[in-house]
């Protein structure tokens, strides 16, 4: 049980990442990843919201008419995202950022790691567990963001959550890498990078 | 128990969907005073990017304090004015009670502006004057995917435009989200000559606004539009022809005049004395 649960927590973060290897939530990570900061803020919304609706729906798994699960995980996950925004908006440090994150922070709705996880994991294991795999496949998401961001923040403004760091040093900041096209090379490489050490996600 | 019984399925989403929106509720209500808090700060520093007390980012590194304090330091006086421009009521300017006007108070004035069946009552528009001299009113109105609004400031008693700052609420990254994003583009507003009294106070003009012999814009009323953003440039026109077009007698009353109105020096003695 105990690996198990380790295999839960561990897949998603490499093996299995939902952007890598499943594919999952490329918009977003292509629209947020301007600055660390926007990705650090994005990244933990998308941890509570996937992880906490996983929770939720796991809960009330055996109660949910099959017929309509689908909407009833929407609501959850509709209110979970309702809730992430507004407690967002309420604070003076992330108000700024929730404006700059615009209509992505709303748009978690729509990533298909949030029901794609409830529909494959949380609707037919216990609640821990459940809990577990939401926080792990956010967390996954998370971190490719936050390489991505690192890489466009400091070759695209040559700062560093704000702090200059190449700037200093005569650096001209890349327009291109400013742009959501550059997320896109950028996540291929590391595609690339994932594949070549990963031996078993080549296609023959 | 079988989960797939008409009577439940109904009862069950009936009940899940209650409980959500009265803890949405509940949540909403209990953070609005923050979230009203934060709104007018942004609202201030947007004000005072307009009136040029520096640009967004450096205004943003500011706390909501502090933003407040400066607002409250610099501004000279604000007031209401109905559409024949006169002075209704004057709008409170201490720090601890600062009136501004947030995009929803906005957004019933413009439909006050415009009539219509949405119209609750006669247009009051805010006049926000700053010691620097400037003179910042704000615009409302319609982009492409939802409400756009922003502040203009006009240099002391004259039409000639000193800044703009223009926030959107859903428009598209990198297109029309360039009105408030692209500095360069509230740049092109300064210097331009507002056209009070007309009905296209501002054009927002495709295919480039005529330029002077070195390559300026001139200064007209005419302001590029941004490519690809055609329905918001169009949007913003008319938001701006709108607003401006309601304070047109305010401005075409106070061009040329190096003194204020003797009803707002009356004000101005009235004050004085309060504070004696």
């Amino acid at each position: 049980m105990d690996a198990k649960l380790k295999e839960t927590i561990l897949n998603p973060i490499f093996k299995g990442n939902p952007i890598t290897v499943l594919v999952l939530g490329i918009c977003s990570s292509l629209a947020v990843t301007v600055t660390l900061k926007g990705a650090l803020v994005m990244a933990l919304s998308v941890i509570v919201v996937c992880g906490i609706s996983s929770l939720i729906l796991s809960l009330l798994r055996n109660t949910i008419p099959g017929r309509v699960r689908i909407i009833v995980q929407l609501v959850v996950v509709a209110m979970m995202v309702i809730l992430v925004d507004q407690v967002l908006k309420s604070f003076e440090a992330t108000y700024a950022i929730d404006k700059q994150l615009s209509v992505y922070i709303g748009l978690i709705i729509t990533n298909c790691i949030v029901m794609g996880r409830i529909e494959a994991f949380a609707l037919g294991n216990k609640p821990w567990p459940s809990f577990l795999d939401g926080v792990a496949n956010g967390a996954g998401y998370g971190l490719i963001l936050l390489i991505v961001a690192f890489f466009r923040e400091l070759l695209g403004s040559g700062t560093l959550f704000g702090i200059d760091i190449l700037n200093r040093f005569g650096y001209v900041p890349n327009n291109l890498v400013i742009l959501p096209p550059f997320a896109l090379i950028l996540l291929g490489c590391i595609v690339w990078v994932q594949r070549s050490i990963q031996k078993d996600l080549q296609e023959k | 128990m079988n989960t797939n019984n008409n009577v439940y399925t109904v009862i069950y989403t009936t009940v899940i969907v209650v409980i959500v929106a009265a803890l949405l509720a509940f949540v909403s209500q209990s953070l609005k005073a923050k979230q009203d808090a934060n709104e007018k700060a942004e609202t201030i520093s947007q004000m005072l990017t307009s009136a040029q007390y520096g640009t967004k980012a450096e205004l943003d590194k500011l706390g909501n304090a502090a933003k407040l304090d400066k607002y409250a330091e610099e501004i000279d006086e604000a007031f209401v004015i109905d559409l024949e421009g006169n002075v209704i009521r004057e709008l409170n300017t201490e720090r601890e009670n600062l009136e501004v006007y947030s995009p929803k108070e906005l957004k019933r004035q413009n439909y006050n502006i415009k009539g219509g069946a949405n119209k609750t009552a006669e247009p009051e528009l805010p006049v926000f004057v700053f010691k620097n001299g400037r003179t910042v009113v704000p615009i409302y109105g319609a982009g492409l995917w939802g409400p756009i609004w922003g502040y203009i400031s006009f240099e002391k008693d004259s039409d000639v435009m000193a800044g703009a700052y223009f926030d959107h609420e859903s428009e598209t990254a990198g297109l029309g989200a360039k009105i408030k994003d692209d500095p360069s583009f509230q740049k092109e507003f300064v210097g331009e000559v507002a056209n009070f009294g007309s009905s296209n106070v501002i054009e927002i003009v495709k295919g480039g606004a005529p330029k002077d012999a070195e390559g300026k814009s001139e200064k007209d009323n005419k302001v590029d539009a941004i490519s690809g953003a055609t329905m918001t440039s169009q949007g913003l026109d008319a938001a701006i022809d709108t607003w401006l077009g309601a304070y047109s007698k305010y401005f075409l009353n106070h061009k040329g005049q190096e003194e204020h109105c003797g009803n707002c020096q009356h004000n101005h003695n009235e004050e004085k004395e309060e504070e004696d």
